[in-house]
C-alpha cells in the first residue's frame, strides 16, 4: 500500500481522486491547505505529494519552497496538480524540483491515476 | 549849365546809391546762395551719412541674420566702415568664456609697435569698461589686410573706442586708430555708437527671446517625470534633468557625464553604442524594458538635427528619454494575477463537476449510496459557487463600463437588514457566532434605494465578517441616520466591538442612512486597507475555515453600489481586534 498525501484546498479534487484510484492499492491522505500538508508530511511519511499551487496559507509555491530549504522533511516526490495552466508558473515549478505538472482540468481522473502510478513506478524502480 | 551840371549830378546823386545798394544786394545774395549751397551740402552729407547708417544697418540685418555671435556681428561692422571712416587699422576684442579674443584689419602697413599699441589699449579699455583685469587671460589674436613693415616707425595719432554692450553687459570693444593725430570728430563717433548700439540693442532682444524660450523648454524639461539627457556631438552632457539623475542615483555638485550613465546601466543598456548610432548613422532607437533598481524604463534615444532652410541638417547632438513604465507592469502584473485568479476560481469547482460526472458514468459511485448523495451535494456547491462569481463579474463588468443602475424605491431599511440577519442566522448558529441587528431611534419609516442591491452590500459584509471571526465572535449590524458635524447617535449599544466608525470615519456631506457591520474577528493589516476596494486586489487574508476564500471583487462591487446611490463606502479596522465595514446612502 502506497501512501498518496493530497495537499489541496478543493475538496472536490481529494474526494474525486479517493473514488477513481485502485481500491486495496493507495491509501489517500488529504490536506486542506500547505501548512496542514507540511505537518502531515512529517507524520505520514507519504510516498507522494500532491500539490495544489493556489491555497490558502501556505499555498503550493511557498510548499515547495520551505521543501527545498529544508534539511529535515522526506524527500518525496511532489506531483503538482493546479487549474493555473501559465507556462511560467509551470516552467517555475518544475525548477523547483517538482517530478510533474498536471493542469486538473485538462485531465480525467483516469489520466490522473496514470500520471501517479507512473510516478511511483518509476520512484519504486529507483529504489530497486 | 548850371542847369547841365546840378542835372547831371542829380543824375549821379542817384545811381551811385543804386549801384551801392545793387552791389549789396548782389553781395548778399551770392553770400546767401552759398550759405544755402553749405547748407544744402551739409544736409546732403547728413543724409549720406544717414543713408549709410541705414544701409550699415540693414547689411547687418541681413548679413546677421538671427546670429547671436557677437564675433560675427563686429567682423561686419568693422568690414562695413571703410566706406565712411578714413582709418590705418580698425579692430575690435571680445570676451569669450575660455579667453579673449582680438582681431585687428590694417588698412595701410604699419609697424609692429602701432599694433602693440593698439591691442594694449584695446584691452585697457575693455578691461575699464568691465572693471576686469585681462593679465592672466588667454589672449587669441588675428591680424588681416595690408603687411606690418617693421621699418614704420609711426605710432598711433588718433583713436577711439566704441564698447559693444548685451544685455546690459559689455561683451567687447571695436577700436578704430590712424597714424594722423586728431582725425576724429564728435560725429564720427556718434555714428559709430549708434550703429553698434543698435547691434547691441538687436542681439540683446534676439537674446531675451531666445533665454525665455530656453527658459521655458529648460522649465519643461525640469518638471517632466521622464529622466532626459541630451548630449552634444561629442558626447558632452548638454541637459540632465532632475529626474534622470534620480533614475541613476547621482547626487551631488559634480558636472554629469556620460560616464555616470554607462556606470549606472552597466552591462543592461550600451548607452554608448545607441548614442553613437544617433550622431553618426541617425538612428533612433527604443528599448525594450530595462531594469533599474524597483524600477523599470523604456529607453529611447534619438538624434538631434537643426534642419536649414536651405535643406539637409545639422547634427546637434543626441538625447536620451527614460520613460518610467513601472505603474504600467505593475498593472499589467495585477491584471495577470486577477485573470489567473478568476480563470482558476472558475475552473475548480467546473472540473470538480465534471470528474464527479466522470465518475458516475464509470460506474465507481453505485447511484443512490450515500456516496452518490455527498458526491450531489457537492457538486451543487461547485456550481453555486461558480454561479456566485459569474454574477460578481458581470457586476463589475457593469460597474466598470459606467452601466450599473440602482432602482430607487421607497424602501425600510430595517426590514432589508431584518431579512439579512434571518438569511444567515442559521449558518452563524451553526459557527457558534452571535449575529443581530441595531436600529437607532433615528431612522425614517422609509427612504429610497435599491433594496436588491443594498441587500447585496449586505451579504457581502455579513459573509465577510463570518469567514474572518472565530467561534464565539460577535457580529453586529448597526442602522442609524448620521448628520455631518453632528455626534453619532447614543442609542445603539456597541460596547462589545472596539471596533467602531467614529463621526470622523464617515465622510459625508449631507444627512445619511449609515449601515455598519462590526465584527469581532481577526482584523485587516493596515498596509491591505488601502487595496480593499480596488479592483484587482485582494488582501491577502487567511479566512477562519478553508472553505472561505473570495476573489475580492465582492468589495468593489458593494463600493459601486454605494456610489451609484450617491453614498460612501468605508472601513475601520484593528489587526485582532476586530472589522466595521459600513456604507451610507443619502436621505433627502
Amino acid at each position: 500500500m502506497k501512501k498518496i498525501l493530497v495537499i489541496d484546498d478543493d475538496q472536490f479534487f481529494s474526494k474525486t481522486l479517493e473514488a477513481a484510484l485502485p481500491a486495496g492499492k493507495y491509501v489517500l491522505i488529504s490536506a486542506e491547505d500547505g501548512e496542514v500538508g507540511l505537518e502531515k508530511l512529517k507524520s505520514e511519511k507519504p510516498d507522494l505529494v500532491i500539490l495544489d499551487l493556489m491555497m490558502p496559507k501556505l499555498d503550493g509555491t511557498a510548499f515547495l519552497k520551505k521543501l527545498q530549504e529544508s534539511k529535515d522533511l522526506p524527500k518525496v516526490p511532489i506531483l503538482v496538480s493546479s487549474n493555473l495552466s501559465s507556462v511560467k508558473k509551470i516552467s517555475d515549478v518544475m525548477a523547483m524540483g517538482a517530478v510533474g505538472y498536471v493542469i486538473k482540468s485538462d485531465e480525467s481522473l483516469q489520466s490522473i491515476v496514470q500520471d501517479i502510478e507512473r510516478v511511483l513506478g518509476e520512484e519504486g524502480n529507483k529504489e530497486s | 549849365m548850371n542847369i547841365a551840371l546840378s542835372s547831371s549830378a542829380a543824375l549821379y546823386l542817384f545811381f551811385i546809391p543804386a549801384i551801392l545798394i545793387l552791389v549789396v544786394l548782389v553781395f548778399y545774395f551770392y553770400h546767401f546762395f552759398r550759405k544755402k549751397e553749405r547748407e544744402i551740402i551739409k544736409e546732403k552729407e547728413e543724409s549720406t551719412r544717414r543713408l549709410y547708417e541705414l544701409a550699415i544697418l540693414k547689411e547687418l540685418g541681413e548679413r546677421v541674420g538671427y546670429s547671436l555671435n557677437v564675433e560675427e556681428i563686429l567682423q561686419i561692422i568693422t568690414g562695413s566702415l571703410r566706406q565712411f571712416i578714413d582709418y590705418t587699422a580698425v579692430g575690435y576684442v571680445v570676451i569669450t568664456p575660455e579667453k579673449i579674443k582680438i582681431s585687428t584689419h590694417i588698412e595701410r602697413s604699419v609697424g609692429s609697435s602701432f599694433l602693440k599699441e593698439m591691442k594694449e589699449r584695446m584691452i585697457a579699455s575693455l578691461s575699464a569698461l568691465t572693471n576686469k583685469s585681462f593679465d592672466s587671460s588667454a589672449v587669441e589674436e588675428a591680424v588681416s589686410g595690408a603687411i606690418v613693415i617693421d621699418e614704420i616707425k609711426q605710432n598711433i595719432g588718433s583713436l577711439f573706442n566704441i564698447p559693444l554692450v548685451i544685455s546690459g553687459a559689455v561683451v567687447g570693444v571695436l577700436t578704430v586708430a590712424h597714424i594722423d593725430a586728431g582725425l576724429y570728430k564728435e560725429e564720427d563717433m556718434t555714428i559709430l555708437y549708434k550703429i553698434t548700439g543698435q547691434a547691441s540693442e538687436a542681439v540683446s532682444r534676439l537674446q531675451e527671446v531666445v533665454r525665455m524660450e530656453k527658459g521655458k523648454l529648460n522649465a519643461m524639461v525640469e518638471s517632466m517625470g521622464d529622466g532626459v539627457l541630451m548630449v552634444d556631438a561629442e558626447y558632452r552632457m548638454i541637459v540632465a534633468n532632475p529626474a534622470i539623475k534620480k533614475i541613476i542615483k547621482f547626487s551631488g555638485d559634480k558636472d554629469i557625464n556620460i560616464f555616470n550613465f554607462v556606470d549606472a546601466l552597466g552591462g543592461k543598456f550600451d548607452i554608448h553604442g545607441r548614442l553613437e548610432e544617433a550622431l553618426v548613422n541617425k538612428n533612433s532607437f527604443v528599448s525594450e524594458r530595462i531594469n533599474i533598481e524597483d524600477s523599470f524604463f523604456e529607453i529611447g534615444v534619438y538624434p538631434v538635427l537643426h534642419s536649414m532652410l536651405k535643406g539637409g541638417g545639422q547634427m546637434l547632438g543626441a538625447v536620451v528619454v527614460f520613460h518610467d513604465i513601472t505603474r504600467d507592469i505593475e498593472l499589467e502584473r495585477v491584471r495577470e494575477e486577477f485573470t489567473g485568479m478568476i480563470v482558476h476560481e472558475l475552473r475548480s469547482p467546473l472540473d470538480g463537476i465534471k470528474k464527479i460526472i466522470e465518475l458516475v458514468i464509470s460506474g465507481s459511485i453505485p447511484a443512490g449510496s450515500d456516496k452518490f448523495k455527498e458526491y450531489l451535494n457537492m457538486a451543487h456547491q461547485g456550481s453555486s459557487s461558480m454561479l456566485e462569481l459569474i454574477n460578481d463579474i458581470l457586476d463589475l463588468s457593469k460597474l466598470q463600463a459606467g452601466k450599473f443602475e440602482v432602482n430607487k424605491e421607497k424602501a425600510s431599511i430595517r426590514e432589508v437588514v431584518e431579512n439579512r440577519i434571518m438569511f444567515y442566522k442559521i449558518s452563524a448558529d451553526s459557527k457558534k457566532l452571535s449575529l443581530r441587528a441595531a436600529f437607532s431611534g433615528n431612522l425614517p419609516p422609509s427612504c429610497e434605494f435599491d433594496p436588491q442591491a443594498v441587500k447585496q452590500i449586505l451579504n457581502n459584509f455579513i459573509s465577510n465578517s463570518m469567514k474572518f471571526t472565530s467561534q464565539g465572535g460577535e457580529i453586529l449590524v448597526s442602522v442609524f441616520v448620521y448628520e455631518p458635524g453632528r455626534s453619532l447617535p447614543e442609542d445603539i449599544d456597541k460596547s462589545r466591538f472596539s471596533v467602531y466608525p467614529e463621526a470622523i470615519d464617515i465622510k459625508i456631506k449631507v444627512p445619511s442612512l449609515c449601515v455598519a457591520v462590526s465584527d469581532t474577528g481577526i482584523g485587516i493589516p493596515e498596509d491591505n486597507i488601502k487595496d480593499l476596494f480596488h479592483t484587482f486586489k485582494q488582501a491577502k487574508l487567511s479566512p477562519i475555515d478553508k472553505e472561505s476564500k473570495g476573489t475580492g471583487l465582492g468589495l468593489v462591487i458593494a463600493k459601486g453600489i454605494a456610489e451609484a446611490h450617491g453614498g460612501t463606502i468605508g472601513v475601520v479596522s484593528k489587526e485582532s481586534l476586530g472589522t466595521s465595514f459600513f456604507f451610507t446612502i443619502p436621505i433627502n
